[in-house]
């Protein structure tokens, strides 16, 4: 269950302030697939952020699996989104010099996996994403949509319960849009609680999706 | 808690280093090269410390020197025997010695004349005289050397004897009869032994004299009132005790560590202008690593562990290089350059072998003040940055 209260979040930069939302609130069931939308600037990627307790609101309330992720110690919000959160970021967010391998088991590398753990855990999301054949090859390397495919990969390698998608399909083409789409349709079946935020019109009309929300100047409209 | 270390955070922490590697490469180097500086200065020192010592401690515990117009000159050989009427005078030996300046090499040998039926001052000394036929060398006019004057002489062509220019400018033919070896290294590797009657006559000598004459005594306590009452029987004469020529070293080293230390200063400056570097900043690709790391459920242990891997192996690994290097460098290489700043003050003498010599508490301090340093000025940036909020160090 996500649920946001009252959410405002105001950057400050230098003299002057911009308010990113201002009054949002939001509930998200688990196991509910919602569809973030709205124009660029509306505040997508901010709520994405404070779910993920990767900024906290400037007043306001954030509570995720029953957490207040917001006011959790680093350590414990840290802890908290590698157990459960799989984030994959619109600027995808990989480390370039580091290998499509290694990029990927970033998020378990905390945890000490075996070694056994570890290489099927990574076999099979990168399989599934088709991107097994360039495990070795450097992300800076890659094009658009491969990077694409390998922040997914990474976001899905700890099975999260919740997955929060900024933009997933910016970069990729019609075919691997829909094979996407697929996967998440599974997961959700799966019962994995999923945000989306796009304005990708694939995802609009989709069967499967439970609620759509739409943004604009930071307030749910 | 039992906790498995994590090696895949190892793994990430190599991988990091390589992936920075011409940065990497250079910091190692910078801090092998200064470790590798300051563990040379430190051993060359304790080394030829070691040697002082060891040299004083053999040291005759009072030398007589007469003086005449401000200037040494031989005493006779009676005096010796007047000596030994003084109270607390265990013996008094007087000594045929001198400088030889070999011109052709440029080097000072110690000449000293031994003789059969006299005690030696000094036991090393003792030992050898023991081991050859006085008798026998003096009438085949040889002399036994130290290692450092056979290697000299080999290297000007005299194999197996020498011409020495006597006072009265006549040549002196005198043959090598044998070497020795001594663990004074400092010492005894520049001198030369052979009978008295062969070095009065290169010092152009009377025979009823001798260079000076040694004191021993039965209790070292009494050295101070012994010394005075000599003063009353020989005014003329001047009496080194042991204690004066080991400050006299001891100044001479201080000087020298004076100059060390500026040194010290100066590389420790430069280091310390790499750790500000570091502190002052990390770089935006840097930053944007450890906000990932953070966005991906990293917690700021895991980060600051792994930060700590690699600037551990760095900082270690430069601080064996420079060790090793240094321990190459002084013990193998014999310290070609930084040797002969030390060694100034005997310039003129051959050639000896730095004795080994590792002194712990030094080499700890140097650790202690190089590589948690270093440690310190890497985690303190990283950790700034992972205290921030994800999303902002993504940006
Ligand atoms: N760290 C920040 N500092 C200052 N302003 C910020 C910061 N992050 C976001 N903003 C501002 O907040 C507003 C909302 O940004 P956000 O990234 O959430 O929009 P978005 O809906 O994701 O847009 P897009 O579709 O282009 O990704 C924008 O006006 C943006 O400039
Ligand atoms: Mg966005």
């Amino acid at each position: 269950m996500i649920k946001l209260s009252h959410i405002h979040k105001i950057f400050t930069q230098g003299n002057t302030e911009v308010v990113a939302l201002s009054d949002i609130s939001l509930h998200v069931k688990d196991g509910e697939f919602t569809v973030l939308k709205g124009a660029s600037g509306s505040g997508k990627s901010t709520v994405l952020s404070l779910i993920a307790g990767l900024s906290r609101p400037s007043s306001g309330e954030v509570l995720v699996e029953g957490k207040a992720i917001s006011k959790l110690p680093d350590n414990f919000s840290a802890l908290f989104r590698r157990e459960n959160i799989g984030f994959i970021f619109q600027k995808y967010n990989l480390i370039p010099t580091l290998s499509v391998r290694d990029n990927i088991i970033l998020p378990l590398i905390p945890q000490n996996p075996s070694e056994e753990v570890l290489t099927h855990s990574v076999n099979h999301v990168m399989e599934k994403f088709s991107i097994a054949h360039k495990a070795d090859m450097l992300v800076k390397n890659l094009s658009g949509g491969e990077q694409q495919r390998v922040a997914i990969a990474r976001a899905l390698i700890n099975k999260p319960k919740i997955i929060l998608a900024d933009e997933p399909t910016a970069n990729l083409d019609a075919k691997l849009s829909n094979e996407l789409i697929a996967i998440l349709k599974q997961l959700k079946e799966e019962n994995t609680t999923i945000i989306v935020a796009t304005h990708d019109p694939l995802f609009f009309d989709l069967d499967f999706v439970d609620a759509q929300v739409e943004m604009k100047n930071g307030k749910i409209v | 808690m039992k906790s498995k270390m994590n090696f895949l955070l190892l793994e990430y922490a190599i991988n990091a280093i390589l992936r920075r590697g011409k940065k990497n490469i250079f910091i190692l180097l910078i801090f092998s090269m200064l470790v590798f500086l300051l563990s040379s200065v430190l051993f060359i020192s304790d080394s030829i410390k070691l040697e002082l010592n060891s040299v004083v401690k053999s040291l005759p515990e009072i030398t007589l020197q007469r003086f005449v117009a401000g200037k040494q000159s031989d005493v006779s050989l009676s005096r010796a025997e007047e000596l030994l009427s003084i109270e607390g005078v265990k013996s008094a030996i007087p000594r045929i010695w001198g400088y030889y300046y070999f011109k052709v090499a440029g080097v000072n040998f110690s000449v000293v004349g031994i003789d059969a039926f006299e005690d030696q001052y000094k036991e090393s000394l003792q030992k050898i005289v023991d081991s050859v036929d006085v008798g026998v060398l003096e009438k085949n006019s040889g002399m036994i050397v130290g290692e450092g004057v056979k290697k000299v002489l080999e290297e000007n062509y005299y194999k197996d004897f020498f011409n020495f220019v006597t006072a009265e400018g006549k040549w002196k033919k005198v043959t090598i009869a044998g070497v020795f070896s001594s663990d004074i290294s400092l010492e005894a590797n520049d001198m030369i032994l052979l009978p008295k009657n062969t070095a009065y006559e290169i010092f152009g000598m009377d025979k009823k004299m001798a260079t000076d004459i040694v004191v021993k005594v039965s209790n070292p306590k009494e050295i101070p009132m012994i010394v005075s009452k000599i003063n009353l029987l020989f005014p003329d004469m001047r009496a080194i005790t042991k204690d004066d020529i080991r400050v006299s070293y001891q100044n001479i080293f201080d000087y020298k560590s004076g100059f060390f230390l500026s040194l010290f200063l100066i590389c420790a400056f430069t280091f310390f202008i790499i750790i500000y570097d570091k502190t002052s900043g990390l770089s935006s690709q840097e930053k944007k690593e450890i906000g990932i790391l953070k966005a991906v459920g990293w917690s700021m242990d895991d980060i600051i562990k792994e930060k700590f891997y690699e600037s551990f192996i760095i900082s270690f690994c430069a601080f064996i290089m420079g060790l090793c290097a240094a321990l190459f460098f002084v013990y193998f290489l014999q310290a070609p350059l930084l040797r002969d700043i030390f060694m100034g003050y005997s310039k003129l003498k051959p050639d000896f072998i730095l004795p080994f010599s590792f002194n712990v508490e030094m080499l700890c301090l140097l650790f202690l003040l190089s590589v948690p340093i270093y440690i310190a000025a890497t985690l303190i940036p990283s950790w700034k940055a992972s205290t921030l909020d994800a999303d902002e160090v993504m940006r």
